[in-house]
């Protein structure tokens, strides 16, 4: 491994991501809609609040309120305040499809610049007289024949908003941090079975460079945290879990810290870095399955996939994760390769 | 003991600016919070230059023994 | 592995345990002073911190007794034994000791618990069970984590260091299972807790046992 090329590529793909991974805008979303709620067989107009739209720009604005796949209604009227902020009015029907007393309808706009966005749920509509059961005021034309926007953006989530990038790095952070202390723990295995002084010294610089990366993802996790929760440690099971394997492989630090015996410490940090691993494996990966989590892919989904991560951010998150982890065998490597000369000096002098 | 002094100053550069609730600091949180991947960016880079500072230290001290040996 | 020479190994531990009847005592003390303060400074104990005290008392109660089943003894007697006994032997005898001594010590603190707050627990099967596989893991990690503090520097400080963060998971499904077992919280899914606490127990078991020859020579 004492090859340059992976080094640089490591830097390059850690380059291209910080560059897409800052430059690509996030997707036109809406911030929000008010009033909230509305009633059957109204005229009401609702203002919305966009992100990252351009109202003014497009030529033409279209809007919708869907109450599911079938029916919607299209605006009346379409009033431009900004850039970001618009009057739409809509004249809601007194009579619904559906016979729950409230309904909550889904906002869609589109226009030819910014492309189609929702907003789930956005007006919940109260129906004065849910006995008639007619659909015949929401059959609305248009919908279905959205505007067609070239170009790669990131999708809007309504709390995350920009720190949706994050995900290159901060998420990126855990997963390169788990394939450097898998190294790690590797290296551990194959001192126990030969003996060999160069396994331990690669073993204990993954494990120390994967637990620097899984501090910084405990920092970066918290400035997260504060800024779309405001907290800056929140009771989500993963990020508990997380700390607890700090904790462990701290406890790994201080043993290996302890020791001044080579051969005693080698035997026995590798020996109490393979149990925290294997106390490791159920903690991280099941425990956190078992209760609400703020993280995605909990109740029995996978973590990855589903709307949280789109196409477009794979685009970016996969190579982060690769550049993370020839990033951390970079840096591990510096490290053996220090070790290995302070092994080579002690010798001499003896 | 450096190992936890600078695992300190890495989480109060990051934490600082939040901690002020304050008129001045609603920037960090305008357009669209992306400052907070400013700031995430920014911690992981400081912790790396951290380490890069302590090898070089580290190494610079074994360079000087072997150079005394000598 | 040799189910006579484990019984030896056994009997052995048990009957110097009963030599030195203070360090019995001691730990039994402990255990009741700590129950005692508890109950003084909370007066009224309701069953989320029943909970979550009787499991804090049991560990740290526990890591004081389980300290010394490596560390009491002396090097030389090690070389001895080394010369004696099989290394899977030794360590199934050693867990199976501590895991019977956690066992007595949880009874002992449950029933004075029992004396100073009352017993809150319902559903006694899921208690008693999950007690008993947790309290099994808990031994495991302290067995193992007393090896290799003995072997270190022979302190008790770098064994409370090494085992609470390692039995935090367990303590945490512990947590879990008591409190349904309480009914503070319905979870019909309870069970799957309990098996993953047997998954654990599994894996760290063959864990231990993979990796203790290799320290044994040492």
């Amino acid at each position: 491994m004492n090859g340059f090329w992976w080094k640089i590529g490591g830097a390059l793909i850690f380059l291209y991501v910080l560059i897409g991974g800052l430059v690509i805008p996030i997707k036109p979303g809406i911030t929000s809609v008010t009033p909230s709620n509305a009633k059957s067989g109204e005229e009401m107009s609702f203002n919305v609040v966009g992100y990252n739209t351009h109202f003014l720009a497009a030529t033409k604005v279209r809007a919708w309120l869907k109450l599911d796949s079938i029916h919607a209604i299209s605006a009346k009227e379409i009033q431009k305040i900004t850039e970001n902020e618009a009057k739409f009015t809509f004249s809601i029907p007194a009579n619904f499809p559906v016979k729950e007393a409230v309904q909550p309808l889904s906002l869609i706009v589109d226009n030819d610049v910014d492309g189609v966005f929702v907003q789930p749920n956005a007006i919940f509509a109260t129906v004065a007289d849910s006995s008639t059961i007619s659909g015949e005021a929401w059959k609305s034309s248009g919908i279905g024949q959205f505007s067609v926007v070239k170009g790669i953006k990131f999708p809007y989530r309504n709390i995350l908003n920009e720190t949706i990038r994050n995900t290159f790095f901060h998420i990126a952070l855990w997963f390169a941090m788990f394939i450097l202390l898998i190294v790690g723990v590797y290296h551990a295995v194959r001192f126990m079975n030969t003996g060999d002084m160069i396994h331990d010294i690669k073993s204990a610089s993954f494990n120390k460079i994967g637990i620097m990366y899984g501090v910084f993802g405990l920092i970066t996790g918290s400035v997260w945290a504060k800024f779309t929760w405001d907290t800056f440690w929140t009771s989500d099971v993963k990020l508990n879990m997380t700390a607890i394997a700090m904790l462990i492989y701290l406890a790994y630090l201080v043993l290996r810290g302890s020791s001044s015996d080579h051969d005693r410490r080698a035997k026995l940090s590798a020996s109490y870095s393979i149990f925290a691993f294997v106390a490791l494996i159920p903690l991280v990966f099941i425990i956190p399955r078992m209760t609400d989590s703020l993280h995605p892919g909990n109740g029995g989904n996978p973590a990855l996939g589903g709307e949280d991560l789109d196409n477009t951010l794979r685009l970016f998150f996969y190579p982060s994760i690769i550049a993370m982890a020839l990033l951390g065998t970079w840096m591990s490597q510096l490290l053996i390769r220090y070790e290995k000369l302070k092994e080579k000096v002690l010798l001499k002098n003896q | 003991m450096k190992k936890f002094l600078s695992l300190t100053f890495i989480s109060l550069c990051a934490v600082l600016p939040l901690m002020a609730q304050g008129d001045s600091l609603d920037f960090l949180r305008s357009t669209g919070k992306i400052y907070s991947v400013v700031i995430v960016i920014a911690v992981i880079f400081i912790g790396i230059t951290i380490l890069l500072y302590r090898l070089d230290r580290k190494l610079t001290k074994l360079e000087n023994q072997i150079k005394n040996e000598q | 592995m040799n189910i006579t020479k484990v019984k030896d190994i056994f009997i052995k531990e048990l009957s110097i345990e009963f030599r030195q009847k203070f360090a019995l005592g001691g730990i039994f003390l402990f255990a009741t002073t700590v129950v005692f303060i508890v109950y003084k400074s909370f007066n009224n104990i309701n069953p989320r911190e029943w909970t979550i005290l009787i499991w804090i008392i049991m560990l740290f109660a526990g890591l004081n007794a389980i300290v010394k089943s490596f560390l009491q003894e002396k090097k030389e007697t090690y070389l001895y034994y080394y010369t004696l006994f099989d290394p899977i032997d030794l360590i199934v005898a050693k867990l199976l000791y501590n895991f019977m001594f956690l066992c007595v010590l949880f009874l002992i603190i449950l029933g004075v618990m029992f004396i100073f707050t009352g017993f809150p627990v319902k559903d006694y099967g899921l208690f008693f069970m999950g007690s008993g596989l947790g309290i099994f893991g808990i031994s495991i990690v302290f067995t193992f984590v007393s090896v290799i503090s003995a072997a270190d520097s022979g302190s008790s400080t770098m064994m409370s260091i090494l085992a609470l963060p390692l039995v935090l998971p367990i303590v945490l499904l512990l947590l879990k299972i008591t409190t349904v077992s309480v009914r503070l919280l319905v979870d019909t899914a309870i069970m799957d807790d309990v098996m993953m606490l047997i998954g654990v127990d599994f894996i760290l078991l063959g864990a231990m046992l993979l990796l203790f020859p290799g320290l044994w020579r040492s």
